[in-house]
C-alpha cells in the first residue's frame, strides 16, 4: 500500500540467520521427545550447510540436493509407521518442512515463513504436554522466536562494526534484540490475560482422533488380576485432585469409585463376560443423568467438590458414588460409574455433586441380579465348603455378611504388598484357606466370591482409597499408590451397599494410608529409588509443588466454557452483553494507557541538539543584519560569503562556523568536555556577534 | 475516536490535499509527531493472523488451554507492535541542509540530517523517495546523522522534490510506522550540456577570440615560451624544458582586454529554447574549463564577463532558471 515502491524483501542479514537458526533448534528440541528423533539430523545439515554459505564456504544448494532431502525425510515419514492421518504425522510433516527450510532461507519472506512455522510448532507442543515446565519452555521458545522476528528488521548493533567474531561485539547484537522481545512480550501478558479470561471458549468443531501412540495408558485398568494393584502401588504418579466446596468428608468415607467388576472367570475380574472394548462397554452401560436419579433414593446431604483428572489414556473417571449431577462433559454409566466420551489424553475437569449416603437401586432387575451372582462352575471347593458352613451357623443374610467379614479380622490374614504367587486354579482356596497374605484385591474377589456362593448379589469395585490433604493450598490429591478395590453387596432395603473387607484386614489402609497399612514390612514405593516420599523436607517441598500443581490444574488449563462463565460471574456477577463490552473496553483502555506511560509515549518532544540551535540563533542575526543563508550553501560557504559581507565580524562567524562544523561532521561521543567547551566558545562568540553588530551599526550612522 | 473524526470531518470539509497541508506544513525542519504518523499493518501481520486462525482452530479442538494462551499472546503481540513501532518513528526530527546543484539527468543531492530525543532510540528507520534513493537510520540518545539523498532530475529548473518518505516496520514487522516530511528545499537543476553544431558565421562573431587585443603577462591563454626572469610566477615554469636543458624556460599567457567572450542568446541560432539553453551550459563549461572570461546575454538577463567557479554557477543558475518567474 503505502510502501510501494519501496524494497521490502531483502536477502537475511548473517545475524539474523544465526537467530533463525538458535530458534529453529530451540523449538525442535522437546517435540524431539514425542516424533521421530531423525527429523532433528536434517536440522542440523540444513542449518550446517546454510553456515557455510553465509561464511562463503560453499554454494547455494542446488535444485538436486534439495529434492533428494525433501524425498528422503517425506519417505522416512511413510515408512516410519505412524498412521498417515494423525496428529503424529501432521506435527511430523510440519517439523520435516520446518527444519528443511534452513537449508532455503534466503530472504527474509523466507525466513518470515520459518518462524510463523515456529509458533504453530510452539502449540504443537502443548498439544504433547501442558505441563507447567513445558509451558515455561514454550515461553521460551517464543521468546528467541520475537527475538529473531526483531533480528530480521535489525541486527541490533548501534554501531556498525565488522568483527563478527569477537563475543563481545556478537553479544552486542544479541542481547538488545533478546531484552526487545522479552519487554514486548511481558508487556503483552496483561492484554493476554485479558483475552485469555474473557473470549469465548467453543465446544470442539469436529473430533480429533489423537492418536494413543504416544500416550502410555496409567491408572487402574478394565480388568482386575489380584496383583494388579499391588503393582499401582509403587508408583507415586497423580491420579487426581480434589476441591472440597463444603466440608471435607472423613478420610474414611473417601471411596474414588471407578470400575465395576461384574465377571469372575476364576482368576480374572473384568466388566462384562463379552468384551473387554471401552466402546462397547460404553454403549453398554450409558445411561443419561435422570435414570440414575429414579433409581435412587436420597439421604443424607449432598457432597460438591470439583476433580480434575490427570492424562491416563483410559476413560475411567473416579467419584464419591452416587454421582447426581455433573458439570463438564461425562457420560453416566448404568451402574453408577463415571466415563469420559474419549481416553483422557489431557487433564480433565469436572464439578459434580454426590448424595454418599442415598440408596442406590431399591429393586434389582433380574438382569444384574443374575450378573451379580455370576461365578465359574468348579473349581475352589475349599471355599465352598467354607460358605456352606458359615450359611448353616448364620440366621439371617446380614449375619452370614458379619460373619465373613470378621472371618478377616479373626483368623491371621495379612496385609501385605507381597502376597507371593497364587497359582492358575482355586486362587481363591489358595488365598483364604492357604496362604491369607494379600492385597485388597484378593479380600475384595474372594469376599464377592463368598458372598454369590451364597446368592446374595455382589461385586467387585476398583478405584482409590483416601488421598493426601493438602493444607496449604486445600486441596486433596490421590495418587496412583492409593488404588483400591473393594466389593458392594446389593442388600433388600439398602440397595447396594459398599462393604471393604481390607478394613477388617488393615484398618489403617483405610483411616490413614497405605504407607502406614504396610509399616515395616516395606513395599511402598520401594522400587522407586529416588522418591520423594521417603524424605521428609522433600515430602514439604512436594507438598508446594503439589500446590502449585493443582493451581496450574485449575486455574489455567481447566479454563473451560463452564469454569470460564463460572468465573465472570463470579467476579462481575450476572452477565449481558453490553455489561462485557463495558468491561473489555474499560480493560483495553487501561492496559493502552499503560503501555503508553510504560513506553513513554505521552512525554513532550524534546529540543534538537544545542548546537544546532546556536546556529540556527546564529543564522537569525545574521539574517538581521540582511546575511541570508541559502538552503544550497554549505555553512563554510555561507561563512565565506557572510564574512566578506560583514568584515568586521569576519573572525568570529569563521570561527564559530569552525567550531560548529567540528560538532557537527566529527562528533566524538567519548570526549564530551572537548564538547561542552566547544558549546561554550559557540555561545561567546553569538554573544560577540551580537554586540559586535551593534557596535559597527552605531559607528555607521 | 476524537482523533479519528475531527480530522475525517476536516478531509471531508476541505479536501484530501488542505488536510495533507495542514498536517505536513513545509519547512526546514519537521519533528514527527502523532499527528503525522500513520500505522497500518503489513502483510507479514496478516500471515500472522491466519497462523493465530490455526492456532485457534487447534486450540478448540483440542480444548487446550496451553494453545488459546499463546493465540492471545500472539494477538496481543501485534496489538503492541503498534505502540512499538510508532515509538521507533515519533520524535524524529529532519532538518533540510544542503542541496547540490546538477545538471538535468544528472542525480541531484540533498542532504538531510535526522535526530533523536534524548534516551531514545530509533532503528531501522527508512528514509527517502518513492523509486529514488533510500536510506536506513539507526539513531539513539540525541545523536544527529547526515544522510545524503540522491533525486533523479530531467529537466532544467527548480527541483523541489516531493514529501520525503519515512517509514519504519521496526521491532517485530507486524506494522509500519509511516509519515512525510515535506521539507523546503530545492535543488538547482541546470540545462543538460549539448554542444550543437553551429554556423561559422556565428562562430566568427562570438568566439573569434584571436582578433583581440591581447595583453601580455596574462595568464588565460598559453602564447609561448621565453627565458626565465626574476619575478616570473613559479607555476609558469617550464620545467619539462628545465629538466631537459637546465635552463628555466617561462610559459606565457596572454589576457583578452577588449574582445571579450559574449555567450549571447540572440548570436546562437539553434531552434528551439531547450536546445538553445543546453547549448550555452556546454559552452560555459568550455569557457570555464579554457579559463576564459566570458559574459552571458539571455532576454532580461546579462552577465557581464569574468571567470572563476562562482562566475560558472551564477551562468549556469542564470540558464536553468531561464523563463522563470
Amino acid at each position: 500500500m503505502f510502501n510501494k515502491g519501496f524494497t521490502t524483501n531483502f536477502n537475511i542479514t548473517y545475524s539474523a540467520m544465526m537467530w533463525l537458526l538458535v530458534a529453529q533448534l530451540v523449538v525442535m528440541a522437546p517435540l524431539l521427545f514425542y516424533l521421530p528423533i531423525w527429523i532433528f539430523p536434517v536440522l542440523l545439515f540444513s542449518a550446517g550447510w546454510r553456515m557455510r554459505v553465509m561464511q562463503g564456504h560453499q554454494e547455494q544448494p542446488q535444485k538436486i540436493l534439495k529434492t533428494i532431502i525433501a524425498g528422503v525425510g517425506i519417505a522416512g515419514l511413510f515408512f516410519s509407521g505412524m498412521p498417515m492421518v494423525s496428529l503424529d504425522m501432521m506435527a511430523s510433516l510440519l517439523m520435516l518442512g520446518f527444519a528443511y527450510k534452513a537449508l532455503e532461507v534466503v530472504e527474509k519472506r523466507d525466513a518470515l515463513v520459518v518462524i510463523l512455522t515456529g509458533f504453530l510448532l510452539i502449540g504443537v507442543l502443548f498439544i504433547y504436554s501442558q505441563s507447567m515446565l513445558v509451558a515455561l519452555y514454550g515461553a521460551f521458545a517464543l521468546m528467541i522466536l520475537t527475538g529473531a522476528l526483531i533480528a530480521l528488521q535489525h541486527d541490533g548493533a548501534i554501531q556498525i562494526d565488522n568483527s563478527h567474531k569477537s563475543t563481545r561485539a556478537l553479544l552486542n547484537r544479541i542481547i538488545p534484540n533478546l531484552k526487545l522481545s522479552t519487554l514486548m512480550l511481558l508487556l503483552c501478558l496483561p492484554l493476554m490475560l485479558m483475552f485469555f479470561i474473557v473470549v469465548p471458549r467453543f465446544a470442539p468443531l469436529w473430533s480429533v482422533a489423537l492418536s494413543g501412540g504416544g500416550h502410555a495408558k496409567t491408572g487402574i485398568s478394565d480388568s482386575m488380576t489380584p496383583g494388579d494393584i499391588a503393582n499401582l502401588s509403587q508408583s507415586d504418579g497423580l491420579a487426581f485432585t480434589v476441591k472440597f466446596m463444603g466440608e471435607r468428608p472423613q478420610q474414611n468415607e473417601l471411596y474414588w469409585r471407578g470400575i465395576v467388576m461384574q465377571h469372575f472367570d476364576g482368576k480374572t475380574w473384568t466388566q462384562s463376560s463379552e468384551s473387554f472394548e471401552p466402546e462397547t462397554i460404553k454403549r453398554k452401560l450409558r445411561t443419561d443423568v435422570q435414570a440414575i436419579r429414579n433409581r435412587l433414593v436420597k439421604k443424607g446431604y449432598g457432597r460438591e467438590y470439583e476433580i480434575i483428572y490427570e492424562k491416563t489414556a483410559q476413560p475411567w473417571l473416579f467419584a464419591l458414588t452416587p454421582v447426581v449431577n455433573i458439570k463438564g462433559d461425562a457420560l453416566y454409566g448404568s451402574d453408577y460409574t463415571l466415563m469420559a466420551r474419549a481416553d483422557l489424553l489431557e487433564p480433565k475437569m469436572l464439578s459434580l455433586t454426590s448424595y454418599p449416603d442415598a440408596i442406590r437401586d431399591e429393586y434389582l432387575d433380574e438382569k444384574t441380579r443374575q450378573r451379580s451372582l455370576q461365578l465359574p462352575k468348579g473349581g475352589n471347593p475349599q471355599t465352598r465348603n467354607l460358605v456352606k458352613r458359615l450359611l448353616l451357623q448364620s440366621s439371617t443374610k446380614m449375619d452370614y455378611i458379619t460373619r465373613v467379614m470378621s472371618r478377616f479380622k479373626q483368623q491371621n490374614y495379612y496385609y501385605t504388598l507381597r502376597p507371593g504367587l497364587l497359582g492358575d486354579f482355586n486362587t481363591i482356596d489358595e488365598f483364604l484357606i492357604n496362604n491369607k497374605k494379600g492385597f485388597c484385591a484378593h479380600y475384595a474377589g474372594s469376599f464377592v466370591f463368598m458372598m454369590r456362593e451364597a446368592g446374595i448379589p455382589a461385586r467387585v469395585v476398583t478405584g482409590y482409597q483416601g488421598g493426601k490433604w493438602n493444607e496449604q493450598g486445600q486441596f486433596l490429591s490421590v495418587h496412583q499408590y492409593d488404588a483400591h478395590a473393594w466389593t458392594e453387596v446389593w442388600l433388600k432395603g439398602k440397595g447396594w451397599v459398599r462393604f471393604d473387607p481390607t478394613a477388617m484386614v488393615a484398618p489403617s489402609r483405610i483411616e490413614k494410608n497405605l504407607e502406614l497399612a504396610v509399616g515395616p514390612e516395606g513395599g511402598f514405593l520401594e522400587n522407586k529409588i529416588f522418591s520423594m516420599k521417603k524424605y521428609s523436607w522433600l515430602n514439604k517441598l512436594q507438598s508446594k509443588m503439589d500446590s502449585a500443581q493443582y493451581a496450574w490444574r485449575r486455574f489455567v488449563l481447566g479454563y473451560d466454557r463452564n469454569s470460564q462463565s463460572a468465573f465472570l460471574k463470579r467476579v462481575f456477577g450476572e452477565l449481558s452483553l453490553q455489561k462485557i463490552a463495558m468491561i473489555v473496553s474499560g480493560f483495553f483502555i487501561g492496559i493502552i494507557m499503560l503501555w503508553s506511560l510504560l513506553l513513554g509515549l505521552g512525554r513532550k518532544p524534546q529540543r534538537e541538539a544545542e548546537e544546532h540551535q546556536l546556529y540556527r540563533k546564529f543564522c537569525q542575526h545574521l539574517e538581521k543584519y540582511g546575511v541570508n543563508k541559502k538552503l544550497s550553501q554549505s555553512p563554510t560557504e555561507f561563512s565565506q560569503y557572510a564574512a566578506s559581507q560583514l568584515p568586521s565580524l569576519a573572525k568570529d562567524i569563521e570561527v564559530f562556523t569552525q567550531y560548529y562544523s567540528q560538532l557537527c561532521y566529527n562528533p566524538s561521543p567519548a570526549e564530551t568536555t572537548s564538547e561542552k567547551n566547544s558549546i561554550t566558545v559557540l555561545r561567546d562568540l553569538l554573544n560577540k556577534i551580537k554586540k559586535g553588530k551593534f557596535s559597527e551599526s552605531s559607528g555607521s550612522f | 475516536m476524537l482523533w479519528v473524526i475531527v480530522p475525517l470531518f476536516k478531509v471531508l470539509q476541505n479536501g484530501w490535499l488542505d488536510w495533507m497541508e495542514d498536517r505536513f506544513p513545509e519547512s526546514k525542519h519537521i519533528t514527527l509527531n502523532i499527528r503525522r504518523i500513520f500505522v497500518i499493518p503489513t502483510k507479514v501481520s496478516l500471515g500472522l493472523l491466519v497462523t493465530l486462525g490455526v492456532l485457534f482452530l487447534m486450540a478448540i479442538n483440542f480444548q487446550n488451554s496451553l494453545i488459546y494462551a499463546l493465540t492471545f499472546w500472539l494477538l496481543a503481540l501485534i496489538v503492541i507492535s503498534i505502540f512499538f513501532t510508532y515509538r521507533n518513528l515519533a520524535g524524529v526530527t529532519l532538518r533540510a541542509i544542503h542541496s547540490n546543484a546538477c545538471f538535468a539527468g544528472e542525480k541531484a543531492v540533498f542532504e538531510i540530517e535526522l535526530s533523536c530525543p534524548d534516551n531514545q532510540k530509533k532503528s531501522a528507520i527508512f528514509v527517502g523517495w518513492k523509486d529514488q534513493d533510500v536510506a536506513q537510520a539507526t539513531l539513539q540518545n540525541h545523536q544527529t546523522m547526515r544522510i545524503k539523498l540522491s533525486h533523479s532530475t530531467h529537466k532544467r529548473g527548480l527541483l523541489k522534490p516531493d514529501k520525503i518518505n519515512l517509514f519504519t516496520t521496526y521491532p517485530v514487522g507486524l506494522v509500519i510506522a509511516w509519515s512525510y516530511a515535506r521539507l523546503d528545499m530545492e535543488s538547482v537543476v541546470y540545462p543538460k550540456p549539448i554542444l550543437q553544431d553551429t554556423s561559422p558565421n556565428q562562430q566568427g562573431k562570438s568566439d573569434d577570440a584571436d582578433a583581440g587585443n591581447e595583453i601580455a603577462r596574462g595568464s588565460t591563454d598559453f602564447s609561448g615560451i621565453r627565458e626565465y626572469q626574476a619575478g616570473d610566477s613559479p607555476k609558469h615554469i617550464h620545467w619539462g624544458a628545465y629538466a631537459k636543458t637546465g635552463q628555466a624556460y617561462t610559459k606565457t599567457f596572454v589576457d583578452y582586454a577588449n574582445q571579450e567572450r559574449w555567450l549571447d542568446w540572440d548570436s546562437v541560432e539553434i531552434a528551439g529554447v531547450e536546445a538553445k539553453l543546453s547549448h550555452l551550459s556546454a559552452k560555459v563549461l568550455q569557457y570555464h574549463q579554457e579559463q576564459q572570461v566570458f559574459g552571458l546575454k539571455i532576454p532580461g538577463k546579462i552577465i557581464q564577463p569574468a571567470a572563476g567557479e562562482a562566475h560558472k554557477t551564477i551562468c549556469l543558475t542564470a540558464l536553468a532558471l531561464y523563463g522563470r518567474p
